[in-house]
């Protein structure tokens, strides 16, 4: 039913009943069958004009007790729109060039492959993926509509889920294959008159004789999940009309080509030859999307390293999907909007100050509840300034001032942790260095003790000049021009002392050098004798050993001495603070992981617990506090279960709830109700799959969860 | 016109024939007996050898021979078999048939395009429509021409044992068809005919039998390999005879014998033979020099195993390889643990779960091999389980059970990053997570589990459902140390 209709309103009530209730008086649901679906269709129209009525007008709730008015909920609506178009713009684009170098690759590859006639064997492009499923989706509708553009013939996707057995797959490609065609002609007569089955490739031939398309292109999405026997039937079938039908086939592979090649049986696999291609992993795609999240999104919103950290975890541990990556960022987006008031401040364009947009009077209390203005506000007492104290919680003008300089901060501080991350990039030598973790470790503000910074200030160390001074002149380069989307060239007047250093310490290290280059004698780093170790000496047939410091030259002092100074103005530019020591970060900072929660759901968990202990669950009807007293049945009967063996006997099953429910001396009547409820509870255990009928013995079910799982 | 009914075969036919397929003089002469309508014709004729022994290539090419095409003239084929008798044949490979119903089609399709038929050809559902239909066109082209010119249609089932979806009483239906109808002759190409499997006495079989290492080595022999060598033909020849019985000896004896194999991997290794004398480091005429610098060729048996990938891609391979790491870190890391869980689950009898799994004996645990005490007591059994589990092959598990063991992997495996608590709190996470059964569902569809029994409905995630891991010990050994988890120490045996 989902598939019409994006509101609910095609709903009715008895939707979701489990069981159908016969109502004599047409009470309940319409008299006639007929009449009912007639009256669905018409229903199924309404939604789709509806958004466009809706469209001006408010889907956001005014929060804060609803105090907040129309404006502001509009504000923050037009903001989440504005945010998430732009970032998911640039998340677009970077999918589809991901897939660009294998698209280009299999494009020319089924171009050229007729050229070069290897009539034995049908040409094969292996199309390995990466075990991440959800991305080949995406990648084959791209290589179709590619291969629609550029090559001449016919493309077939097939995928596992669609084809069941051969006949079905003949009859798929036959019927995409023909269509693709210009014309509708009637694909079931030959021109002779004879009719053909509609999985006869012969009619494919036909088209392909009529039409003259240079390739037939079948393109096996998810290969692995295909039945074995299937691909081998296909692809003897293929090979058989090889001489007369020019196919091509591409095969999704998840794992790798050598398991794929381990699975098909060597009568198959002879039949096949061609290329490998590789797609790009997800992780690479991940670090893209999330500079291109970070910088595009920065004017509205910061996205934490606890959340960040928490998304890279979930990424290495349990799925690694683009996909998933995605519309997580885009639920803490929508979060963020739909449910912080404050965020309407995120918008630097609209100020406090200019006036544009005036806060409410509830948005200031709002305001002075925050942790962080409490901090605010206490510092200042500590800092004997009591009267701006009692002007920021009496005086709304003063919070707006101090409101509108904590934005200004938020930029400054934002900008400044992205271009730290750039630089740090950019300076960087290692190769393995994930810029989210470094992203991640900055925004927490442990970058000074962290490893990464130890190793770059440690490989400094061992430099000689002239790598040195094309390190600074990296540096120096990602401030005059600016980085990747989203950071402005020419930010060295904000940071002018870092850039002045900088241009200091490279200039020094230049003429150092040149000094002596003339001289011809190298300059080393007094830290990079140093490391090499002990000196041993053999004078006199005494072993001697000398540190080579003490042979430094002049030059080399001074040069050490400079490394130094490098590194411990790289170690102060990296070294940031936490963003929750802002005043008002809450209204910017996206990162409670409460909120990505709702991905990871964990039914089994909740089902066992609620079973486990109904009582914090329920609450008894005497009274409203949590009784211990009755549990419900279903709950007893699956301590009883928990308790048994792998195989229960349903009839001692029964005496021990029995027992448990009403006790050693109960009436016929009481043990009606009670078996009653026995037989509920066995269902619904029944239902959550936790038992099943034995085989082995009649009067017994087995047990098949076991708890904690 | 006085012909007579029996003429001997046409020399000029048969020695080209021979000479395009050496070695198979005799079944040529037989099956040409056989089919033309001045031999010793049958009505129906099976072929049966093993693949690669030229059963349909030679079919196809008798009969093209001696076959009167549709729209042709007797001068332009200069002698074929006495102007009036007409031949035609109609080859139907049941490897395009999907189905019993496809092939009736094709054939009356085949029948149709041979015999020249014109009118509407319909729908033919089973073997009685067929028996009517070709007799009809039979008999309407039979009719057609002068009456003394004898006319014959073959019919060719290749490889009709294979035929997919086909009813038992398809084959002597068949066989009974060219009987009935006047005129007509099939030919069956099988691999391993049962037993009067046609139902029809005094069938004339024709085998076609592997051909022998004298005879592989005469036909490749006489192939042209590329590239030649600089020197002149001569040498090439002369160092191509000389390769192949090396190439026999040494890899082809033992695995595949038929020729197609056996060419390719001659064609394939030659260039590579060769190329000490292309480089000029080696000299064609002391053969066995040439054989000892090229002794790794011989010794790598990786040739047999054709790749699916071409070689030109392994030149490029160093910077792929980089690029795209082995599947053990490709994975997610609980789904790396889920698969290793698997693995243990299949290979490990689960009556030693409890020594190896169980938390209170992580000491014991480590001990290899575990349940000493369980295989003395009782001595009879283990007499019978020789065989090491791990050369049984994976069994089947219930997925509760692994998920259990899964479990327990999860608190010993080590090599993440993080701290301690943090560990802790994300493996808490995992309990009950419908991300562990996204993982499963994952690992099913790459088919690194597959499922067991088709028929059980219930859904893939039910406890109860039986799985099957299908990976090896390799990767399985590599992936563990991956995690940090040493296979070793929690398998049984």
């Amino acid at each position: 039913m989902s598939e019409h209709g994006e509101s609910h309103i095609g709903f009715d009530s008895s939707d979701h009943q489990t069981a159908y209730i016969y109502g004599a008086s047409g009470g309940g649901r319409d008299e006639t069958v007929t009449e009912r679906s007639t009256k669905r269709r018409k229903l199924r129209k309404t939604p789709k004009s509806k958004p466009v009525v809706n469209s001006g007008s408010i889907k956001f709730q005014g929060l804060l007790n609803g105090f907040e008015n129309d404006d502001s909920a509009l504000l923050r609506q037009y903001l989440f729109y504005k945010c998430w178009s732009q970032t998911d713009a640039q998340i677009q684009s970077i999918l589809n060039d991901a897939n660009e170098d294998a698209l280009a690759e299999v494009t020319t590859f089924v171009n050229e492959v007729n050229s070069v006639e290897d009539g034995d064997r049908l040409p094969t492009s292996f199309i390995v993926s990466g075990p991440n499923i959800a991305s080949q989706d995406l990648l084959f509708k791209q290589l179709s509509d590619r291969l629609g553009r550029d090559v001449d013939g016919s493309i077939v996707v097939l995928r596992s889920g669609d084809t069941t057995n051969l006949k079905a797959v003949l009859k798929h490609i036959i019927r995409t294959a023909t269509q693709a065609g210009s014309e509708e002609e009637a694909f079931s007569t030959q021109r002779d008159g004879r009719k053909l089955l509609n999985y006869d490739l012969e009619i494919l031939r036909a088209h392909v004789k009529n039409h003259g398309g240079e390739s037939v292109v079948i393109a096996f999405q998810d290969s692995e999940a295909f039945d074995t026997q299937l691909l081998v039937d296909l692809i003897a079938l293929f090979h058989s009309w090889r001489d007369r039908i020019p196919f091509v086939l591409l095969f999704g592979v998840a794992t790798s080509v050598e398991l794929f090649q381990e699975r098909l049986p060597k009568a198959a696999s002879r039949c096949l030859h061609g290329i490998q291609v590789d797609v790009e992993q997800s992780s690479a795609i991940i670090e893209r999307i999330f500079k291109a999240v970070i910088t595009s999104s920065r004017e509205h919103l910061m996205l934490g390293p606890a959340l960040l950290s928490t998304l890279l975890e979930r990424q290495q541990d349990h799925v690694q999907s683009v996909q998933s990556f995605i519309a997580a960022i885009k639920y803490t987006y929508m979060c963020h909007f739909y449910g912080n008031s404050l965020s309407v401040m995120s918008d630097s364009i609209v100020t406090i100050s200019e006036n544009q947009f005036v806060l409410q009077q509830c948005q200031f209390e709002a305001i002075r509840t925050l942790s962080s203005f409490r901090t605010l506000v206490e510092d200042s007492l500590s800092s004997q300034r009591p009267e701006r104290a009692r002007n920021l919680l009496q005086n709304d003008d003063a919070l707006g001032e101090e409101v509108a300089a904590a934005l200004r901060a938020r930029d400054s501080y934002i900008l400044r942790l992205l271009r730290a991350v750039y630089v740090f990039e950019s300076t960087n030598q290692e190769q393995d260095v994930s810029t989210l973790e470094v992203y991640i470790t900055m925004a927490e503000g442990r970058m000074h003790s962290s490893n990464y910074l130890k190793r770059l200030l440690g490989s400094l160390r061992g430099m000689n000049p002239s790598d040195i001074s094309i390190i600074i002149a990296k540096a120096i380069y990602c401030m005059k021009h600016g980085g990747h989307e989203g950071i402005s060239a020419n930010w060295a007047e904000d940071d002018d002392k870092f850039w002045e250093e900088l241009q200091d310490i490279k200039s020094k290290v230049d003429t150092l050098s040149a000094d002596a280059k003339e001289a011809d004698a190298p300059i080393r780093s007094g830290d990079a004798i140093h490391s090499r170790g002990l000196r041993t000496t053999v004078i006199a047939q005494r072993v001697q050993l000398s540190y080579e410091q003490s042979t430094l030259t002049d030059a080399e002092k001074e040069f050490t001495a400079l490394t130094e100074r490098l590194s411990d103005i790289l170690r102060e530019y990296f070294t940031l603070g936490r963003p929750q020591e802002l005043f008002l970060h809450e209204a910017w900072l996206c990162d409670s992981t409460e909120s990505l929660r709702v991905f990871t759901p964990r039914p089994r968990a909740a089902i066992e617990d609620n079973l486990a202990e109904p009582q914090e669950y329920l609450i008894s009807a005497s009274g409203g506090k949590p009784g211990p007293s009755v549990s419900p049945a279903t709950s007893m009967l699956y301590q009883r279960y928990l308790e048994a063996g792998s195989l229960i006997n349903l009839a001692d099953l029964w005496s021990s709830f029995l027992e448990n429910s009403v006790g050693d001396e109960a009436d016929e009547k009481a043990e009606r109700e009670a078996l009653m409820q026995f037989y509920g509870a066995l269902a619904d255990l029944k239902l959550l799959g936790m038992i099943k009928q034995s085989k082995k013995k009649a009067d017994h079910v087995s047990k098949v969860l076991w708890k904690g799982l | 016109m006085t012909t007579s009914l029996f003429s001997l075969p046409n020399e000029v036919i048969l020695s080209a024939l021979a000479a395009q397929f050496p070695c198979r003089g005799q079944q040529i002469i037989s099956l040409y007996t056989l089919v033309t309508t001045r031999g010793a014709l049958s009505r129906n004729i099976v072929l049966h050898g093993l693949t690669a022994t030229g059963k349909s290539a030679i079919t196809k090419a008798i009969l093209e021979k001696i076959s009167t095409p549709a729209l042709q003239d007797d001068i332009a084929n200069p002698h074929p078999i006495e102007p009036t008798d007409q031949l035609r044949y109609a080859m139907i490979k049941s490897a395009e048939c999907i189905t019993g119903r496809h092939l009736l089609e094709q054939t009356i399709g085949a029948v149709a395009k041979a015999i020249g038929w014109e009118g509407n050809v319909g729908r033919c559902e089973n073997v009685a429509t067929l028996v009517v239909v070709v007799g009809k066109m039979m008999e309407c082209w039979t009719e057609s021409g002068d009456e003394s010119v004898s006319r014959r249609l073959v019919l060719v089932f290749d490889a009709i044992d294979r035929q997919r979806d086909v009813p038992t009483t398809m084959l002597p239906a068949l066989a009974r068809m060219a009987e009935t109808i006047p005129n007509l002759s099939s030919v069956y190409i099988v691999t391993a005919p049962r037993p009067n499997f046609l139902h029809r006495p005094g069938v004339p079989h024709i085998q076609f039998p592997s051909y022998t290492k004298a005879e592989l080595l005469q036909i490749v022999s006489s192939l042209e390999p590329t590239p030649r060598l600089l020197t002149g033909s001569e040498d090439t020849k002369n160092v191509w005879t000389r390769f192949c019985p090396a190439v026999y000896d040494s890899l082809s004896k033992h695995s595949g014998r038929d020729i197609l194999s056996f060419r390719h991997v001659c064609m394939s290794l030659w260039p590579r033979f060769i190329q000490p004398i292309l480089d000029g480091t080696h000299y064609p005429t002391p053969f066995s020099r040439l054989l000892v610098a090229n002794r790794s060729l011989f010794q790598n048996d990786g040739v047999l195993t054709p790749s699916i990938i071409s070689p030109k891609t392994f030149n490029v391979k160093p910077q792929t390889q980089f690029k795209l790491p082995a599947l053990a870190s490709q994975l997610p890391f609980h789904t790396r643990l889920l698969l290793l869980a698997s693995y243990l689950a299949s290979f490990n009898p689960a009556r030693t779960d409890i020594t190896h799994f169980m938390k209170s004996a992580l000491a014991k645990r480590r001990k290899k091999g575990g349940g000493t005490a369980l295989t003395k007591s009782n001595a009879g059994t283990s007499k019978n389980r020789k065989i090491s589990r791990k050369l049984l092959g994976p069994q089947a598990f219930v997925l509760e059970r692994m998920l259990a063991i899964f479990m327990c992997l999860r608190d010993d495996a080590g090599g993440r990053k993080g701290n301690l608590k943090a560990r802790r709190a994300a493996l808490e996470d995992v309990n009950g997570s419908a991300d562990v059964h996204t993982a499963i569902a994952t690992l099913a569809s790459l088919r690194l589990l597959v499922r067991m029994g088709v028929s059980n409905s219930a859904d893939a995630l039910d406890g109860g459902s039986r799985y099957k891991v299908a990976v090896g010990w390799e990767v399985v050994r590599v992936i563990g140390r991956s995690v940090g988890i040493e296979m070793e120490d929690y398998l049984a045996d």
